[in-house]
């Protein structure tokens, strides 16, 4: 469905991503992991056209993304949410939904979609005249998911939604990420958390400095050395 | 600076000093004069809308203040010099009053501001001071070009050196590193508002002493005149085409003002303002450094063929 | 005496309605692009000019041409869009702020200069049959042309408003005031809303500049004036704030003819009124940088 291949990314002068190539099939979820600055996010922005790779190809259902502009990209089914959820704080939690069903074809099924996301994220139904300025960090959060929902992705990528969240809510926030992948969403999860997302992860991808460095199903993963020792604080294995 | 340069600019100073020596056409040394006017004014501004990379937009703000103070003082029957060095200091006083209020806020708002500030100077000083300004019949009588223009290379000559200076010191260094990256400047323990203000203080003062020279050369204006928007503007749009930030740009970009301004002038009257209006456009999208930018390009090309 | 007190702030209110019109089309501008469009006082002259022209040329009446003098500078806000503006749309804001504001200037530059080859400098004054009718209340008089400019402005702010509060494109440019980033990967296209905000603040600007035309008089070189009074309302009024700009502007007329009434008064010239905004202003800069009904944003 998408396909990452040899990408070599920038930040002004500065080479952020070194030949990065991966792949995301239909009804996968997919996890991409590594430490702070190893250009996960980077990543991200590249796929959804916030950030144009210097070269490589990125392709979604045969399609070549590169010099598409990143609202188009969005039409095309692939939505991303920000790290922080970024909701627009100084309108209403619906008027948010609203602006995710943005694009014609999820404009015209909106109100369905609403629904849906109501059912997934009950909480946003209750607050949905609230200013989202006013909800808490985990609300902003499930409500950034729920504004990427209202444009229907056929992927939907999530930048670090555990990022900041009290631990009970961590947990929550994994098993709703799992349930939005199983009502058929293909979902590619950026997190430092990597137990947490390689449970949840039919795969996964290790990214370190800009690079790709490991790749596997979850449990492949753990007995990697490096991601024990690096990521799980497992020093003794 | 290699010997080519130093010769360059003997030479240049020899000519200049010599000038009004094999030139007696009134026109012509006037025309110099305002050449020189607008070096100054317009390498005032650079100090601090170039090198520190602060757009200040009431630049006439202090070469109003400099004018009216030297012209009252002077009048009153002071030194010229003293008058003006008065002047370009009560300029300063009030680039300080201005700067620290300013300056706390960043980028849009110094614009804004100090555009505010002249243009209610300019107004206060339109009702107060409503009639024209001329040098007594006396003075008159003995008035001559000759020792205004050597009043306006003093002026030019010394805005230019300081900017010089300041620019290859430890201070330069401070200032241009605010222009660059004002948060990481500030973490790298460099005050931003001090160099700042030191720079605005430079600019203010040589912006004031240009505007006492102005008061020592003008026979008759209303004090008004000197409080208006367009010495801010003619000063930012010749730092910008001849290349801000830079000793020279500012330099060049006057000498290009005042000749293009008497050439279109001729032919078209007010069409001049409309051409530098777009040649600015055209510098700001395409040439952020002006002509400088375009000679260090040239020189840089020509290097490379040499080796 | 105080009859006269209550005149002049009438007459304060009439005109600060087109501060408040001018200030909002600034600020819609500011709020949802960052660019500093200080050709925003240009735009109105041109508005002005554009009124003056057809009413001059055809005897079309000023009011029926509003909608000429909103088509008018809806392409003169295009065509500078797409040819200067729109290649700062991807700079940091800080860099956005001070190269728009550099480009603004050689822009208000060009018309203004543009404007005196064309109208020459004379200041003039849309004069028709009904333009000195006048009605009464409480011994005050309203001027039908003013009343009825106010009223113009009045319900364009409304429809504004109504347009960023109710519509799918008027939401798009809230999101994308409050981030941009997020508003793209809504499918949001910046480029278009940058493009339809900055034609609507010229719009806005040419509405004012012909009820200034038509209420007042009009100038080549009123430009500066006007950007400077948009500025400070927008400043007075608190970025981002519709409501808040429009009253911003009223209260600057309400100062400046108080300010006026009472220098007159006293024996001073009436032009300190001129002043007294800019002045009101340094010191908001100064004390209240979010403005005066603005909140701080986190």
């Amino acid at each position: 469905m998408l396909k990452l291949d040899t990408i070599n990314a920038f930040y002004a002068d500065l080479q952020a991503l070194w030949g990065i190539s991966f792949e995301v099939n239909a009804g996968e979820l997919v996890a991409l992991v590594g430490p702070n600055g190893a250009g996960k996010t980077t990543t991200l922005r590249i796929i959804s056209g916030l950030l144009k790779p210097q070269s490589g190809t990125v392709t979604f259902d045969g399609k070549t993304l590169n010099t598409e502009p990143a609202h188009k990209i969005v039409e095309l089914g692939l939505c991303q949410v920000l790290e922080g959820g970024k909701v627009f704080t100084g309108m209403s939690v619906l008027e948010n939904l609203e602006l995710g069903a943005f694009v014609p074809q999820a404009r015209q099924v909106k109100n369905q979609t609403l629904k849906h996301v109501y059912e997934i994220f009950p909480r946003l139904a209750e607050r949905k005249n609230q200013r989202a300025g006013t909800l808490s960090g985990g609300e902003r959060q499930m409500l950034a998911i729920g504004r990427a929902l209202m444009s229907k992705p056929k992927l939907l990528m999530l930048d670090e939604p555990s990022f900041g969240l009290a631990p009970i809510l961590v947990d929550q926030m994994f098993q709703m990420i799992n349930e939005i992948n199983k009502q058929g969403t293909t979902v590619l999860l950026v997190e430092q958390n990597v137990r947490a997302s390689i449970d949840i992860a039919h795969r996964a991808y290790v990214i370190e400095n800009g690079r790709i460095v490991g790749h596997g199903s979850g449990e492949q993963l753990l007995s990697f050395e490096s991601v024990r020792s690096a990521y799980l604080g497992d020093s003794h294995a | 600076m290699n010997k080519i340069q130093i010769t360059i600019i003997v030479i240049l100073l020899a000519a200049l000093l010599a000038f009004p020596q094999f030139i007696t056409s009134e026109s012509v040394l006037n025309l110099a004069v305002y050449v020189l006017l607008y070096v100054s004014i317009a390498s005032s501004w650079n100090v601090l809308g170039g090198f520190a990379g602060q757009t200040n937009l009431g630049h006439a703000a202090f070469f109003g203040v400099g004018a009216l103070v030297t012209r009252m003082l002077w009048f009153a029957g002071w030194n010229i010099f003293a008058s003006m060095v008065i002047g370009a200091l009560v300029a300063v006083v009030l680039a300080l009053i201005i700067g620290v209020p300013a300056f706390r806020l960043r980028g849009v708002y110094f614009a804004i501001g100090t555009l505010a500030l002249s243009q209610i100077l300019l107004i206060t000083v339109g009702n107060t001071f409503s009639t024209i300004s001329s040098i007594p019949t006396e003075d008159l009588k003995v008035y001559s070009l000759v020792p205004r223009y050597y009043m306006f290379l003093g002026v030019a000559l010394l805005t230019i050196v300081t900017a010089y200076v300041l620019l290859n010191s430890r201070f330069g260094l401070g200032i241009t590193a605010v222009r660059e990256e004002e948060d990481a400047a500030e973490s790298l323990g460099v005050s931003a508002l001090k160099y700042k203000m030191l720079a605005f203080g430079i600019s203010a003062f040589f912006g004031g002493l240009t505007g006492g020279a102005f008061a020592f050369y003008h026979v008759g204006y209303y004090p008004q005149l000197t409080f208006g928007p367009e010495w801010t503007f003619d000063s930012m749009m010749m730092a910008y085409i001849g290349g801000v930030g830079t000793i020279v740009g500012p330099v060049i970009g006057a000498v290009f003002f005042v000749v293009l301004r008497e050439f279109l002038a001729l032919r078209f009257a007010e069409f001049h303002l409309i051409i530098f209006g777009v040649l600015f456009i055209l510098v700001v999208l395409f040439l952020p450094d002006g002509f400088m930018g375009i000679w260090e390009k040239i020189r840089k090309r020509l290097l490379r063929r040499s080796k | 005496m105080l009859e006269a007190f209550a005149q002049n702030l009438v007459y304060g209110v009439l005109i600060g309605a087109l501060y408040g019109l001018a200030a909002v089309g600034l600020s819609l501008v500011f709020g949802v692009t960052k660019f500093l469009n200080v050709a925003h006082g240009e735009f109105l002259m041109v508005g002005g000019y554009a009124s003056f022209w057809l009413f001059t040329l055809w005897q079309v009446d000023p009011f029926v041409s509003l909608p000429a003098a909103i088509v008018s500078l809806l392409v003169l806000g295009a065509v500078f869009y797409q040819a200067l503006f729109s290649r700062m749309v991807k700079l940091t804001e800080g860099v956005k702020i001070q190269n728009t504001l550099l480009i603004g200037f050689g822009v208000s530059l060009i018309l203004q200069n543009l404007a005196l080859k064309l109208w020459t400098a004379d200041t003039r004054s849309i004069t028709t049959a009904y333009s000195g009718q006048v009605f009464n209340f409480l011994g005050i008089r309203f001027p039908l042309v003013r009343v009825a400019s106010l009223l113009i402005a009045l319900v364009l702010v409304i429809a504004l408003q109504l347009f960023l509060r109710r519509t799918y494109t008027g939401k798009a440019l809230r999101a994308t005031v409050e981030n941009w980033e997020a508003a793209t990967l809504m499918g949001i296209d910046i480029h278009r809303v940058y493009l339809l905000s900055f034609v609507m603040g010229a719009a806005l600007a040419g509405v004012a500049g012909a009820l200034v035309g038509v209420g007042y008089s009009i100038e080549p070189g009123m430009g500066m004036s006007w950007t400077l009074k948009s500025l400070v309302v927008m400043v007075l009024g608190g970025l981002g704030s519709i409501t808040g700009t429009f009253v911003g502007g009223i209260i600057l007329g309400l100062t400046e003819s108080a300010t006026g009434f009472i220098a007159l008064m006293a024996g001073g010239g009436l032009t300190y009124k001129e002043v007294v905004g800019l002045v009101l202003f340094l010191l908001v800069l100064v004390f209240r940088p979010e403005g005066l009904f603005g909140s701080k944003e986190g």
